[in-house]
């Protein structure tokens, strides 16, 4: 492919930056995106109220967030129990709350999925992605998810055929798009390689 | 451009400088559908010399069988709603373009908040029907001077009952913006059009309480600026044209029998975009469209509100 | 004048075949002996009688078999067919707007009684005749995008307009040149021209789209696009992909000129009155080199285009592995004579 080719559908993920006009900043982060928000605590401590939800995995700020974030931090133990904290407090928010996300792709567009259902576009959530280039994939054969694909080349978990990782980017799925490798030389696969780390 | 052969088969003065006028197909037949927030663009022949102007359209858009529009006259303006309030009778043979809509309610808001100031309440007009029809959850916030100027309100109390809030100047009651915006729900698209002041104030009003930028829609067509004369250069057809001082450059340009693209002619549009070729001097920007940092590179103009002050100007045309 | 439907396949035994009426028809897309991606739209208007392009929509020999070869997609995997909740509007502006065309232009096939919001439709060729309220949706069996889409040659994407752009939030396609609408559903303009080579850096998609969002309503436009396919099928979509990319496999210098297929996108689109959405149109004529070469003027003009072309296209088209017997086949037409700039056949 050619240098400076850009696809347009790969979303691309930038630091978090505090909205200065924000009237309620909501932070949400995984794992190593402790950090990031450590990071967005640095630049300032905003004026209007914040909330941060965090869930702690392999790598774990928690302890340090504590420190940082005097007031509206809560601990979670996990991605599903920090989703239900989420949709369990966005009832509450109003226009003006402006939501930050740092964590795998993954994670990201899991909470993008749960906030869309209160009336937040993807547009207007801030991202970050820590921890791994890991990728989902939706397979377009058999139409199953399988996440955390790390190599060019995964196996789906629907169907179980090999799949192609395309650079394209479905902000609806959260996935990228899965084609069978093989299906013009069954059984030929090229070397399959992470890439995704 | 495709035009639509109207005739004017009712006038009425709704306020002491509003009209409503009332548009039927000229051959008989069902006008165009269309979607709340259109406009159509009217064609005027004052004394050989066309005006266009655009008017939003004001009644349900499930109903094709005619049209109608507000005009309110402006005593300084170039003479195309003067016109309208003087010389278009019953009967008379208009033209107009199709349906063309710059300000659509946000299919997948969740609440939908309408500010009007004065003439500005006319696009809000067709989006009501649309949000009645459609059950939505919405506020219209309308805001005129006394009572005698408020076009449409008693109209407007029948079709909205309490999504209805007005506010009467001459009775010293104000919409309080700051208020307003505070304490919606999320999904809530807040919509302006009215006096110049009053869309600044909604859109600062808005920005500094944090709502994104897309939830944030205004429209505010502007009438084609009048300034010194000055002469543009057509590269393609290869003629100079002098701009007089009450006519736009689009205007000029169509006068001289060159064809231009053009939809809204309120710089909103972006459709009649000019490329300039070459300019000595400062390019009078007057559109919405160009961003600032298109506006300073002076490598683009939108002739239906812009003007030039230096000698030369060359147009890809 | 009356249209002779025929019966044919487009999967396994593929028994489709172009008459040579429909031939002399063919949407031939390569006016100059060199291809560029670009914009290329110009209005819709009427073309001339016979042409692809005398009325809004085309209905040919093929539409029987065509919308049979559909059904048959559908029922295999309904996700062929999206719709979001917020295109109800322009699910019915498209039915208005199809029913009203294919009545007008085809009264011998197709007709549509209005009594006020009570209207009847009556399709012949496919031997329907409902009747509904126009605009509710409970009286029809199914939603209106769907009901009227899968009696139509070709695909239909509707386009939402917001945030300056335009969203493909519901579909009904069955006919693709490899790409999902299950999973481009929801995606932005932008988005969903990703993986175009060559296309983004121009500018090009950009400059479409600020002509699109101008788009007017009563001015529909057009342009062509095309790719090649292997076989006569209609059904090449990524989904089904393990069944139709072996194919490539199987062309020869035999074969090619049977197998081979110029693969023609008539799009067009269409402005939509209560919703404010826009139709896409991709309406898809495919015809074998053979075909083709029937006018040695196209076969001609179609060995240059090949023999020039980009390597990126080539591979974004699929056509690595048939390219060079595609291009020896064609050399024996092409005489070096010079071509005139344009699509006519003779």
């Amino acid at each position: 492919m050619e240098h400076g080719y850009t696809i347009k559908s790969k979303p691309i993920y930038g630091a978090l930056a505090w909205h200065d006009k924000a009237t309620v900043h909501l932070v949400i982060a995984q794992s190593q995106g402790g950090l990031a928000v450590l990071k967005l605590f640095e630049q300032m401590q905003p004026k209007q109220p914040v909330r941060v939800l965090y869930a702690q995995q392999d790598t774990d700020y928690a302890k340090t967030l504590k420190k940082v974030v005097p007031e509206g931090l809560d601990v979670l133990n996990s991605e599903q129990e920090l989703l239900d904290v989420l949709k369990s407090i966005m009832p509450t928010m109003r226009m003006g709350l402006r939501i930050y996300i740092a964590g795998s792709e993954g994670f990201i567009w899991s909470v993008a999925e749960a906030v869309k259902a209160f009336g937040v576009e993807n547009a207007d959530l801030m991202k970050e992605q820590t921890d791994t280039l890991a990728r989902t994939i939706y397979c377009v054969h058999c139409k199953a998810i399988t996440h955390n694909i790390t190599t060019n080349i995964g196996k789906c978990s629907g169907c179980g055929r090999m799949l192609f990782v395309r650079d394209h980017f479905s902000r609806q799925m959260g996935a990228y798009m899965g084609l069978m490798i093989d299906a013009e030389s069954p059984g030929e696969l090229p070397a399959i390689e992470e890439i995704y780390p | 451009m495709s035009m639509i052969n109207v005739k004017v088969v009712a006038i009425e003065q709704v306020t002491p400088l509003v009209k409503h006028f009332t548009f039927v197909k000229e051959d008989g037949s069902s006008l165009p559908a269309f979607s709340g927030g259109s406009h159509v663009v009217v064609s005027l022949d004052i004394g050989g010399r066309i005006h266009r102007n655009p008017y939003s359209l004001m009644g349900s858009p499930m109903e094709n069988e005619a049209y109608h529009i507000s005009v309110r006259k402006q005593e300084n303006s170039r003479g195309g709603s003067v016109f309208m309030h003087e010389n278009v009778t019953v009967g008379m043979p208009l033209k107009i373009t199709y349906p063309v809509n710059l300000f659509s309610l946000a299919k997948k808001g969740r609440k939908h908040i309408l500010i009007a100031g004065g003439i500005g309440i006319t696009p809000f007009m067709s989006q009501i029907a649309d949000l009645n029809r459609m059950n939505a959850n919405y506020e219209l916030h309308y805001a005129y001077r006394s009572p005698e100027h408020g076009a449409f309100a008693a109209q407007l109390k029948e079709k909205c009952g309490d999504h209805l809030h007005c506010y009467i100047d001459s009775q010293g009651q104000r919409l309080d913006l700051q208020a307003l915006l505070n304490d919606q729900p999320l999904g809530t698209h807040v919509y302006v059009c009215g006096p110049n002041a009053m869309v600044l104030a909604t859109l600062d009003t808005a920005r500094n309480l944090g709502w994104p930028e897309n939830h944030i829609h205004s429209e505010q067509f502007l009438s084609p600026p009048t300034g010194e004369p000055f002469k543009i250069q057509l590269a393609r057809s290869n003629i100079e044209i002098q701009v007089s001082a009450e006519m736009s450059m689009l205007e000029a340009i169509e006068a001289a029998g060159v064809e231009a693209d053009y939809l809204c002619r309120g710089g909103v549009c972006g459709r009649c975009e000019l490329d300039v070729l070459e300019t000595d001097g400062a390019l009078e920007h007057n559109d919405h469209f160009l961003t600032d940092t298109e506006k300073a590179s002076c490598k683009k103009i939108m002739p239906c509100v812009s003007r030039a002050k230096g000698e030369r100007l060359v147009l890809d045309l | 004048m009356a249209l002779n439907f025929k019966k044919e396949t487009f999967r396994e035994d593929y028994t489709y075949s172009n008459s040579g009426e429909s031939i002399k028809r063919f949407p031939f897309p390569f006016p100059e002996d060199q291809y560029m991606y670009s914009v290329n739209i110009e209005p819709h208007t009427k073309g001339k009688p016979g042409s692809v392009c005398e009325f809004a929509f085309d209905i040919d020999e093929h539409y029987v078999a065509e919308c049979l070869d559909k059904r048959i997609t559908l029922e295999q995997d309904p996700g062929r067919y999206q719709a979001l909740p917020h295109m109800m509007d322009a699910q019915w502006d498209f039915l208005e707007l199809t029913m009203e065309a294919l009545a007008q232009d085809y009264p011998e096939h197709f007709s549509l009684q209005k009594q006020g919001l009570i209207w009847t439709w009556e399709n012949k060729p496919l031997g329907i005749k409902d009747t509904f309220t126009f605009g509710d949706t409970s009286t029809l069996a199914t939603e209106p995008f769907d009901y009227i889409g899968r009696q139509l040659q070709g695909d239909f994407v509707l386009l939402d307009h917001r945030d300056e752009t335009l969203y493909a939030d519901a579909g009904i396609v069955t006919s693709q040149a490899d790409w999902s609408l299950a999973f481009n559903v929801g995606m932005s303009w932008r988005e969903w021209h990703g993986p175009v080579p060559r296309a983004t850096e121009l500018g090009v998609m950009d400059r479409a789209l600020k002509y699109l969002l101008n788009l007017q309503l009563g001015s529909p436009v057009r342009r062509l696009n095309w790719t090649m396919t292997v076989n006569p099928r209609l059904d090449t979509s990524p989904e089904n992909y393990p069944h139709w990319g072996s194919d490539r496999n199987t062309v020869n210098a035999d074969n090619v000129a049977d197998l081979v297929h110029l693969r023609v996108e008539l799009q067009t689109l269409f402005r939509l009155p209560r919703s404010n959405a826009i139709v896409f149109s991709i309406r898809c004529y495919l015809i074998s080199l053979k075909d083709i070469a029937t006018y040695p003027r196209w076969a001609k003009r179609l060995h240059r285009v090949q023999k020039t072309m980009h390597p990126d296209l080539i591979e974004y088209k699929g056509m690595t592995k048939f390219h060079p017997l595609m291009v020896d086949w064609l050399a024996k037409f092409d005489d070096g004579e010079a071509l005139t700039v344009g699509t006519h056949a003779e």
